[in-house]
């Protein structure tokens, strides 16, 4: 449906992190995203200690209330019972989560009053669903011991700082008595600096709650005194760890891994009965088994060998269907829920095993589907949360389902006051509620977000997934099927929604086809893109909870593993305070000599740059010398190095880097991962791998980029900076180096030049005239310029270019040969108008074809004359009008928007004309820009392409030429035919010449005008409607030739896109319906009609 | 029998010494014959493109579905069950009247030609769609359900009628035991006629192609038809030779510019269409003939007409030379026509050709019985054969049974002589190609006999085949 991009349209300029790579633009926005993690972590961190308040009333039925339908399927497969004394208890953790409770009896811990207890969920091998309660741990962090202390003072240190909590407290709804429950003495050392490697005492201070540890960490900075010690300020270390990040990193537990509770070390949770009063407590999950555990017990296996595998997850896909008013946008207050398709596939598996339909009113059978027809709304909703209780998946996805579905089921059910209905987690007694997510960055604006809590499973909306990852011209279902799946779907639009609804049965199946069609695709594309795969690869990789990739920035995994390293070497974080500071120069590149090279251009590569610079020179937080440290420590110069940016570092034969370790691990992994994927045969496991090194080199990038982010955790410019100043200098030394040795001097066939260096790579022009000789000569370079550099730094020859194109830079094509030397791999494109989004499609699409034809067919002339052509057709009105389509969301009313802008005021007049088809809020609005009046403004200027066909409006072609193609084509042509000879070839002369003026139906003068029949040969006026005039009379027999075959090919084109709608829509015998304006066909086949019409009447003319 | 014929006539033979010439040349009068065109059903009045595919099938699934029914009771016995498909129920042995429709992976499709990210990848060209992954599917005016069983899927093509006979397993696919289709429809009796006469069918004459050695065989075909060819015997012969009938593609695939509807105007602004010298020399052509005998001409997929069936006659406009005599008829494709009381019926060899593509069966001729034996002129019209958006009729289902069944545009000269359930006989022919097989053919009216006839100029490997020894 359109509407279901409502929320998440707004982020579609910035879809920042798409296609995560090297270099920095990655963080560009992390610090404020950092921010807002911040402030979400305390929302968070609240909410979820206030859920505990409201625990106990309602129990959740499950499966009662249409135990008739109940289709044995949709339950788990049956749980054998456990004997936790024999038996262990083996599963994959897929979610962790904490709640305050109370202690349960023979576990460790605290056992007064509310304890942070962690929340483990996960499935068996067998499929079977576990919830897993971790008892025992506590919140800690650290502080410096002031000078002086010994272990007598701790009681008083612990008493005193208690009793300034509590005091601090607002209000003590809990009663809580104790806030702090330990103060211990441990060594440790300050990760920021180097300092000698000598350890101080640090006091390790446990608190009862994790919410505890902001205020007593502000306590404790802002001023603390205690027994014989002054007053005095106290700098906070690890205080700002999630609560689920503690305990992961202490007990080495991360992200999706197999979890195993040794027998005898743990207690099976039974169902308790009323009036049963054992001191256990009983469960509280829907899960099949629920276990207690204290968190010394568990082992948790690292993700290698066996312990690899996936857990057959069980993945279920909604989507809703809602009847919403004419012209409106459903509001849940008002409008119902009239269908949700649900579909349920296991891991691994490529088929759903569920496929079922929710319906208000009766509906006619789908064969393969299950459907469940209601008469009542409110049954509906209910019965549909029953049906999710009882499938109990591990992982929800669907499209839009974050900002729309979900939202919109919670709405209408707590208007419809169906209660049972917003349990929707694997809790029994907590509810699923709705909280808005702002969501503010520089670069993107302000976004609002919707989250819903939904303990023990993982919500995964692909939309989301494609925002972060892939950068699209459209984030529509529709669109995005297509682009991956190369599958049209049906679009209908919402207004025939609800006249579907309101017919009979038949038309209600069709919209269930549709509804469990869009339930099918995220399944589908899920797959298709592996990201479940993926997903669980990163989280254990980098340690942390898969949910946390999904809602959270880079920094978590940074901190989960730096924590991970730090624990080893007794190193603590501290707390810094964040502010914007002043930035560094970024990477630079070699000014580029533009043009088009019709010789091999060979590149090299420095493979993971950042990571490598970071390793070869040990540039880490541990062995950052800070002013002064060098004369205090008294470090000859042999023990440090000094950076290009005046910075310095201790060597790695005085200290060894945390990051530079992590790097290795990482790096090394992603090598194992390498090899293995080249011996593995079965496809399932490869993909598994190939995400596992896919997420091996994110993460080392994503560890640069984090010393970088200056509102960040921990960030440290000296690294940073550092780090670009020596890729700065590495790519000026291989230029050097380069462009020294291949020259005609030495021996080769010509002086080397280096034409381009980016961040990380280098072309240079060898001179040398075949592929093959230049993949020699580049590798020998590679090889040769990295025995100057400090391993593990290493140039890498990855691929020529041959032909390329240079435009400028971070802006050029190639024809791109790396596997071979006969054949290229593919035609690499940088920077070039492809996927620009607030271009029209012929943009991309001419400059594409044009760059095919320069470097693959290697016929720049060609590429001109094609571009001519298009010019010529964009001016004779041959021009598919879905290619000068424009779309922008309308987000605000015209009211709200400060200036006048094209698609609000269009949408403005479309609701004037027709209140039920014009676009609503959140909608995309498309448009063409018209012809109008001299001096009409640019925003009066557009109008929707349907009207367009319709009505015969003619096009401003010269808005598009000039202010759409001129520049693009200019850009790739002037490189070829030179600065000024571009212009005037392609925008001028004979092409743009021909053209052809529309008569548009509506408007002007339009109504007083009168048609008369012209010649079809001469456009002599004729007084009768016969075809051509006295004089064109013995031409008659070419005339026609001409019309028919014009005719001919319009007819073969009218068959086969109509034909086309048939297969799509999967119906021979229905209208079609679909409205989808991102398919390629739709204003086609809408234009065929009307140009077959009116060939037709001209064709007859001459009289059948 | 057409060369036996003259075979037997003694004594005038080209080798005999000349007619005295008191005797006068010899006149032989052309046998005529009753004809009564009954096209009108292919002809397209007031033509609306407003309207889309769906009603076809629906109309066609209509006026089948009777039949079906009737052929299902026939072969399943009257106590069948015949179901909706909404009505299905899993496991029920039951029959179920739809329209096939087969889901291909290979088929061309307009999207992926015209889709931006694909247009690296050109569909390769292919001789046939058909491949492993292709799912049948049957549908009828509100479902569809897979087929699986006893049906030949790579047989089958896309919108035909048929009756099935199975039950629905477990996992949402109908297992198909038996099926049938609505056979031939009824004839009207032949009359018995008193002598041989002939109508000399011919398609593919590709005027306008660059290979000139064709013409040469054309103009042969004409000498004979026109008598002025051969002896006396032979003569005579040509005279019995009461009709030709041209099955399309009168021009050659070069005379097609698809270019000029992709190029750009100002390219093509001063040019004239591709075929207008192929069609004055066919208006030159066809001038000869229709001076001594009348001529059918039909229109095939390379002609200056429209390009969805039915294809509409050729415009009198085009033949300011040939049109003025009245015994050319410009006929549509599909023809049908009644030539002495035999009734023709044939198209100019799309509706084959797409099939052929479309499935497993490669011979025309079978095709040809397929098609007769669906009851429908063109089952795969409009899916992958275009086809005019007809509204409440679908022209294309056969009503009564020809006598003579044919296509044009075959690769080879076949014949068939097949029988009815209800007695019909009905004569099918694929006419060949005249420009690559220089073949035309010959059908005997009275016997219902059927004969290629070859006209090889220059042929170096089989002029001894040619059987009217016309050759040098």
């Amino acid at each position: 449906m359109d509407f279901k991009r409502r929320n998440g349209g707004p982020l579609a300029g910035g879809a920042s992190q798409a296609k995560r790579g090297k270099g920095m633009n990655d963080w560009e926005d992390s610090p404020s995203q950092f921010e807002e993690e911040l402030l979400m972590l305390d929302e968070a961190e609240m909410d979820s200690e206030e859920m505990e308040g409201q625990a106990g009333h309602d129990v959740i039925p499950v499966g009662d209330l249409f135990s008739a339908d109940l289709n044995p399927r949709w339950r788990r497969p049956h749980a054998p019972s456990l004997d936790p004394s024999s038996d262990t208890l083996v599963f994959q953790q897929i979610d962790l989560d904490y709640y305050l409770g109370s202690a349960v009896a023979g576990m460790p811990g605290q056992s007064q009053g509310k304890v942070p207890i962690i929340r483990m969920f996960g499935v068996t091998d067998s499929g079977n669903s576990v919830c897993c309660h971790v008892h025992g741990f506590a919140p800690y962090f650290y502080v410096p011991a002031p000078s002086g202390f010994t272990s007598a003072y701790l009681g008083e240190f612990q008493r005193e700082l208690n009793s300034v909590v509590l005091k601090d407290m607002r209000s003590n709804k809990d009663n809580i008595s104790v806030t702090v429950l330990a103060v211990d003495i441990t060594r440790k050392e300050n990760m920021y600096g180097y300092h000698g490697k000598q350890s101080l005492d640090f006091l390790q201070i446990t608190m009862a709650m994790p919410r505890l540890i902001a205020p007593a960490k502000r306590l404790l900075e802002q001023g603390f005194k205690f027994g014989p010690f002054p007053l005095q300020c106290y700098q906070a270390f690890e205080a700002n760890i999630d609560f689920e990040i503690r305990f992961m990193v202490d007990s080495d537990v991360v992200g999706c891994c197999w979890i195993e509770l040794p027998k005898g070390k743990y207690r099976l949770r039974e169902e308790k009965s009323v009036g049963d009063d054992s001191q256990y407590p009983g469960m509280v999950s829907l899960c099949q088994y629920e276990v207690d555990v204290g968190w010394t017990d568990l082992i948790s296996h690292p993700a290698e060998g066996e312990w690899q595998r996936i857990a057959p997850l069980r993945v279920l896909s909604f989507d809703i269907e809602c009847a919403g008013r004419k012209g409106i946008f459903p509001e849940p207050d008002k409008d119902p829920v009239i269908q949700i398709a649900s579909m349920v596939q296991r891991q691994g598996e490529t088929e759903p095993f569920i496929r079922t339909v929710f319906t208000l009113q009766s509906c006619a059978s789908i064969v393969g589907s299950q459907i469940l027809c209601f008469t009542q709304e409110k049954q509906l909703l209910q019965a549909w949360a029953e049906f999710l209780r009882t499938v109990d998946p591990d992982i929800i996805t669907g499209y839009n389902i974050q900002n729309f579905d979900f939202p919109y089921l919670l709405n209408r059910a707590a208007a419809l006051k169906v209660n049972y209905f917003p349990y929707l987690g694997r809790v029994r007694n907590t509810k699923s509620v709705l909280r808005d997510l702002n969501f503010q960055s520089k670069q993107m604006g302000r976004r609002e977000n919707k989250t819903i809590n939904m303990e023990g499973r993982v919500q995964f909306d692909l939309l989301q997934v494609l925002l972060r990852d892939y950068k699209l011209r459209s984030y529509s279902l529709n669109a995005v099927s297509f682009h991956f799946l190369q599958e049209q779907k049906e679009d209908v639009q919402h207004s025939i929604i609800t006249d579907l609804q309101n017919g009979n049965e038949q038309t209600r199946r069709r919209l269930a086809v549709y509804c469990l069609k869009d339930a099918y695709l995220p399944l589908r594309l899920l797959q298709k893109l592996m990201c479940v795969i993926n997903y669980m690869e990163m989280a254990r990789v980098t340690g942390v909870p898969l949910t946390y990739l999904l809602s959270r920035g880079q920094q978590i995994k940074v901190v989960s593993q730096l924590l991970r390293q730090a624990m080893k070497q007794d190193l603590v974080m501290p707390v810094v305070k964040t502010e914007g500071g002043e930035d560094y120069t970024g990477a630079t590149v070699i000014e580029p000599e533009k043009g088009y090279y019709s010789v091999p251009i060979a590149t090299l590569d420095f493979s993971s740059l950042y990571p490598s610079i970071m390793m070869a020179h040990n540039l880490c937080y541990t062995t950052l010398l800070q002013k002064g440290s060098v004369e205090k420590l008294g470090l000859s110069p042999d023990d440090f190095i000094k950076t290009p940016t005046g910075d310095r570092f201790v060597k790695s034969s005085v200290r060894k880097g945390l990051l530079p370790e992590i790097l290795e691990n990482l790096l090394s992994a992603r090598k194992r991962a390498k090899a293995e994927l080249k011996k593995e045969t079965d496809p399932f496991k490869k993909q598994v791998l190939d995400g596992r090194q896919l997420a091996l080199k994110i993460s080392a990038n994503s560890v640069y980029g984090f010393t970088g982010a200056q509102v960040g955790k921990l960030p440290c410019l000296e690294i940073s900076q550092s780090v670009t100043g020596f890729g700065r200098q590495m790519i000026e030394t291989t230029k050097k180096l380069v462009e020294s040795k291949y020259t005609l001097s030495n021996g080769y066939q010509a002086d080397a030049k280096v034409i381009y260096g980016d961040t990380d790579s280098v072309m240079v022009k060898l001179g040398v005239a075949t592929v093959s000789e230049a993949m020699e000569i580049g590798r020998e370079a590679a090889e040769w310029v990295s025995s100057h550099f400090t391993p593990p730094i290493k140039l890498e020859f990855e691929k020529v270019y041959y032909p390329y194109l240079l435009i400028n830079k971070k802006r050029y094509a190639g024809l791109y040969f790396s596997s071979s030397a006969d054949t290229h791999d593919k035609m690499d494109c940088k920077g070039i108008e492809t996927v620009r989004r607030d271009n029209c499609p012929l943009v991309a699409n001419l400059i594409n074809t044009c760059l095919q034809k320069i470097l693959i067919d290697r016929d720049p002339q060609g590429a001109v004359d094609h571009a001519k052509e298009v010019i010529s057709d964009l001016l004779c009105n041959r021009i598919d009008i879905s290619q000068l389509v424009i779309t922008k969301e309308l987000t605000r009313t015209a009211q709200e928007y400060a200036g006048k802008q094209a698609h609000v005021e269009l949408a403005e007049r479309m609701r004037k004309r027709d209140a039920g088809s014009a676009p609503n809020l959140g909608d995309r609005v498309p448009y063409v820009i018209i012809k109008a009046a001299k001096g009409a403004a640019a925003y009066m200027k557009s109008e929707d392409p349907i009207y367009v066909l319709e009505n015969n409006i003619p096009i401003d072609t010269q808005y598009y030429l000039e202010q759409q193609l001129s520049k693009p084509l200019l850009r790739i042509f002037e490189p070829i035919l030179g600065e000024s000879k571009a212009e005037s070839v392609l925008l001028k002369g004979d092409h743009t010449r021909c053209k052809t003026v529309l008569t548009s139906k509506v408007g002007g003068l339009m109504a007083f005008a009168q048609k008369r029949s012209t010649c079809i040969g001469c456009k002599a006026v004729l007084k009768t409607d016969a075809a051509v005039c006295d004089f064109c009379k013995k031409k008659e027999s070419e005339l026609y030739q001409k019309e028919i075959f014009h005719l001919n090919a319009l007819e073969e084109r009218f068959s086969r896109l109509w034909t086309q709608c048939q297969r799509c829509q999967g119906s021979l015998h229905e209208d079609v319906l679909c409205t989808s304006r991102d398919c390629p066909i739709f204003y086609m086949r809408k234009k065929v009609q009307k140009d077959l019409d009116d060939q037709s009447k001209l064709v007859s003319r001459f009289g059948w | 029998m057409f060369s036996d014929l003259s075979a037997q006539k003694e004594g005038s033979s080209l080798l005999c010494r000349p007619a005295s010439e008191d005797q006068g040349p010899a006149v032989f009068e052309r046998t005529s014959l009753a004809y009564s065109p009954s096209s009108e059903r292919y002809g397209v009045g007031e033509r609306s493109f407003s309207r889309q595919y769906a009603h076809i099938y629906a109309a066609r699934l209509m006026q089948m579905r009777p039949l079906l029914s009737q052929r299902a009771k026939e072969k399943w016995g009257s106590d069948v069950l015949i179901k909706k498909l909404c009505d299905l129920e899993k496991g029920e042995q039951c029959c179920i009247v739809g329209t096939l429709f087969k889901r291909m992976e290979l088929q061309p499709s307009i999207l992926k030609e015209i889709s931006e990210e694909h247009n690296l990848l050109p569909q390769p060209a292919r001789a046939k769609y058909i491949s492993e992954t292709d799912e049948l599917i049957l549908e009828d005016e509100l479902q569809r359900i897979k087929l699986e069983g006893k049906i030949d899927k790579d047989k089958c093509v896309t919108g035909s009628v048929i009756a099935i006979y199975g039950a629905e397993r477990n996992d949402g696919k109908f297992t198909v035991e038996d099926f049938c289709t609505a056979d031939l429809p009824l004839q009207t009796a032949r009359p018995s006629l008193s002598s041989d006469r002939f109508v000399l069918l011919a398609s593919g004459l590709g005027l306008g192609s660059s290979r000139a050695d064709s013409m040469l065989g054309l103009q042969l075909l004409v000498d004979m038809v026109t008598g002025q060819l051969g002896d006396l015997g032979e003569q005579s012969g040509a005279a019995t030779i009461s009709r030709v009938l041209l099955a399309g593609n009168l021009l050659s695939q070069s005379t097609q510019d698809k270019d000029a509807s992709t190029k750009a105007k100002y390219l093509t602004k001063k040019t004239q269409a591709g075929s207008v010298e192929a069609i004055r020399l066919l208006d030159e052509l066809l001038l000869q003939l229709v001076a001594s005998v009348p001529v059918d001409v039909m229109p095939g997929q390379y002609d200056p007409t429209n390009y969805t069936l039915p294809q509409q006659p050729l415009h009198r406009c085009m033949f300011p030379l040939s049109s003025v005599y009245p015994t050319l008829q410009l006929a549509s494709n599909p023809y049908q026509a009644d030539i002495d009381g035999v009734r023709f019926l044939g198209t100019s060899g799309q509706n084959v050709c797409d099939i052929q593509r479309y499935s497993s069966m490669e011979s025309h001729v079978e095709i040809l019985e397929e098609t007769l034996r669906l009851r429908h002129l063109a089952p795969t019209a409009p899916d992958t054969l275009g086809c005019y958006p007809f509204y409440l009729k679908d022209p294309f289902i056969l009503e009564e049974c020809p006598h003579i069944y044919f296509s044009g545009n075959a690769p080879a000269f076949e014949s068939k002589l097949i029988k009815g359930p209800d007695g019909q006989e009905v004569l099918l022919v694929t006419v060949p190609e005249f420009s690559s097989t220089q073949t035309a053919c010959l059908i005997n009216l009275r016997t219902l006999h059927c004969e290629p006839i070859s006209f090889s100029a220059f042929s170096a490997d089989d002029d001894e085949e040619s059987e009217m020894n016309i050759s040098h």
